[in-house]
């Protein structure tokens, strides 16, 4: 059986098409019959639910109810991928984040993949914050996606500056997603759907749409050369890993105890006040339970995943 | 099915629709070559179906003239695909109705741009599914790079029929088969014959049309040069009947293999 995979889409600015990529990907797992659930972090009204409804959960990732929400259930939600869309600005807090409470250990220990989809935007600040990101990612599948929209060219120094920067991220995988006709994508804003609806013609119940044929053979072209990059990087294989023999070993693993002491701090800097120290503890997790029970006696409050 | 009522959207009057055989084809006319007849292929077929009665419109992608809008102002016009909007326009409105056979002037400098956005956006698939069978009508010539094209175009939509067109004037030295085999499961052969240069020229007149030799009315043509004309569009004629009628043949065979299956 596949093991849980995380998928977190994040982007340094606003504007250079994270949510679309991530409608691309909901619309490829789809295809492939892969469960799929998704968070959309653009507190209150949400960007990406607006297209997935049945299926995305629109969050403040700020807020501890909400963290708790996304990763205690990533075990026990029943869905095989959950994909993440971090509003701009805030992919390396958030990953500063998960690396405090353990999650990232996760991905070490083999009990949940965890792939990163960093949307680039055009300017060397990217390149720093690749830099910056790539090293919290050493156990997780880094992928780099240049997204062409509005024909944006990507960096505008020399191949040997662009070389120098990844070459330094050598696990780093690029993903190109080329540009969509302009009034394609407006109208399939327009018809709030996703891709593969706008596609198929079909209003969001499920009737006859009056869709523009051009336009949707556009989209259809397009979200084909999408999908050959996700074939090609192989992206089924990655989220599809099967748990191993590891999991058992990792179920009774000890949460350091110093480790507890940061995560506080950790979420404080999403929060906008100071969160009370949570321990996220998957319920059957024999080991970690007992070690979250010495803890309780440290430490006033663990909070138990329901 | 019942006769219909088509309003073309360039004519403010409308053509009636006989009783009729299904839904109309798509005809592109097409060569990467200039001078090879292109657009008195499409002339061709347009005042076919209109001296038949039946509902046509046809697109002149064509920027250079003389211009198939030039010979038939009430049944053609000039479009442009030159951006997202104008292709909706165009490509759209050939799959929405079925009842109207539309005719496609390529100019050859359109040519590439035209079918790399048929193939992208899947338009035959599209007009197929819709029950339109489009033909693509491909003016032979001995230039090799209308070898090239004839090629490419059978490896992009090995579906479509594809047709080479003779015009004598230009393909006489094309051997037949050889670059521009015949790879259509229709058994019709389509040659425009020579046309002596004085009544080329008449009929290159700016304004002429064939309809006119059907109805007895010459704009500049009597005696003997109009009987001499009139049989040469009939030659025309009985093969662009021929096509009509392999089409419908394909259709009938088409249906009732679907009907054995089933």
């Amino acid at each position: 059986m596949a093991r849980p995979a995380v998928i977190l889409l994040g982007a340094d600015k606003g504007g250079v098409g994270k949510t679309t990529v991530s409608r691309t990907l909901l619309d490829y797992f789809a295809d492939r019959k892969i469960s799929t659930r998704a968070f959309d972090t653009e507190w209150p009204k949400g960007t990406l639910k607006r297209f997935h409804p049945e299926i995305t959960d629109v969050v403040d990732v700020t807020s501890v109810p909400d963290q708790m929400k996304i990763f205690d259930t990533i075990e026990t939600s029943g869905t095989q991928v959950t994909l993440i869309d971090v509003r701009a600005g805030l992919m390396s807090p958030t990953l500063r984040a998960l690396r405090d409470i353990g999650f990232l250990d996760m991905t070490k220990w083999n009990q949940v993949t965890f792939a990163v989809f960093h949307i680039l935007g055009p300017s060397i600040a990217s390149l720093d914050e690749i830099a910056e990101t790539s090293k919290l990612l050493v156990d997780a599948r880094y992928f780099l996606v240049k997204n062409f929209i509005n024909d944006t060219s990507f960096f505008d120094w020399d191949q040997d500056t662009y070389n120098s920067y990844f070459n330094r991220i050598p696990h780093a995988v690029e993903i190109t997603v080329p540009k969509l006709s302009e009034m394609a994508c407006e109208q399939v804003e327009l018809a709030s759907v996703p891709f593969a609806s706008f596609i198929g013609n079909k209003k969001r119940n499920g009737e006859l749409a009056v869709n523009s044929f051009v336009l949707r053979g556009y989209v259809r072209h397009w979200l084909q050369k999408v999908w050959a990059e996700y074939d090609r990087v192989k992206l089924c294989d990655v989220i599809s890993k099967a748990d191993p023999a590891a999991t058992a070993a990792a179920a009774a693993r000890e949460i350091a105890p110093a480790a507890a002491a940061s995560r506080d701090a950790a979420f404080a800097a999403l929060s906008a006040t100071a969160a009370t120290p949570r321990i996220f503890v998957a319920k059957d997790d024999a080991g970690t339970r007992d070690a979250a029970a010495r803890l309780q006696r440290q430490e006033p409050r663990v909070a138990e995943s329901s | 099915m019942g006769a219909a009522t088509i309003e073309h959207p360039k004519t403010r009057s409308s053509v009636r629709q006989e009783d009729n055989n299904g839904p109309a084809p798509i005809y592109v006319v097409c060569s990467p070559s200039r001078g090879v007849g292109k657009t008195l292929v499409a002339r061709l077929l347009t005042d076919y179906c209109v001296a038949g009665r039946r509902a046509v419109a046809a697109f002149d992608l064509a920027d250079e003239g003389p211009q198939l809008n030039d010979y038939a102002p009430n049944h053609a016009k000039v479009v442009d695909i030159g951006d997202v909007r104008s292709q909706v326009r165009l490509f759209d409105s050939l799959v929405a109705t079925t009842d109207v056979t539309k005719i496609i002037d390529v100019d050859r400098r359109q040519f590439g741009n035209f079918f790399i956005i048929a193939h992208k956006i899947q338009l035959f698939e599209e007009a197929r599914r819709q029950g339109i069978e489009p033909v693509l009508l491909f003016l032979v010539d001995p230039n090799p790079k209308a070898a090239k094209a004839y090629a490419t175009l059978h490896d992009w939509f090995p579906e479509v029929t594809l047709l080479p067109v003779r015009n004598q004037l230009v393909s006489r030295d094309v051997p037949r088969g050889g670059d521009f085999p015949h790879l259509s499961r229709l058994s019709v052969c389509l040659e425009i014959p020579l046309l002596r240069p004085a009544l080329q020229a008449a009929i290159d007149l700016e304004g002429f049309s064939f309809v006119d030799l059907g109805n007895n009315t010459p704009r500049s043509i009597s005696g003997q040069p109009q009987d001499e004309l009139r049989l040469w569009f009939r030659r025309i004629r009985v093969q662009l009947q021929a096509l009509e009628l392999s089409l419908l043949f394909e259709q009938v065979m088409t249906e009732l293999g679907a009907r054995q299956e089933w």
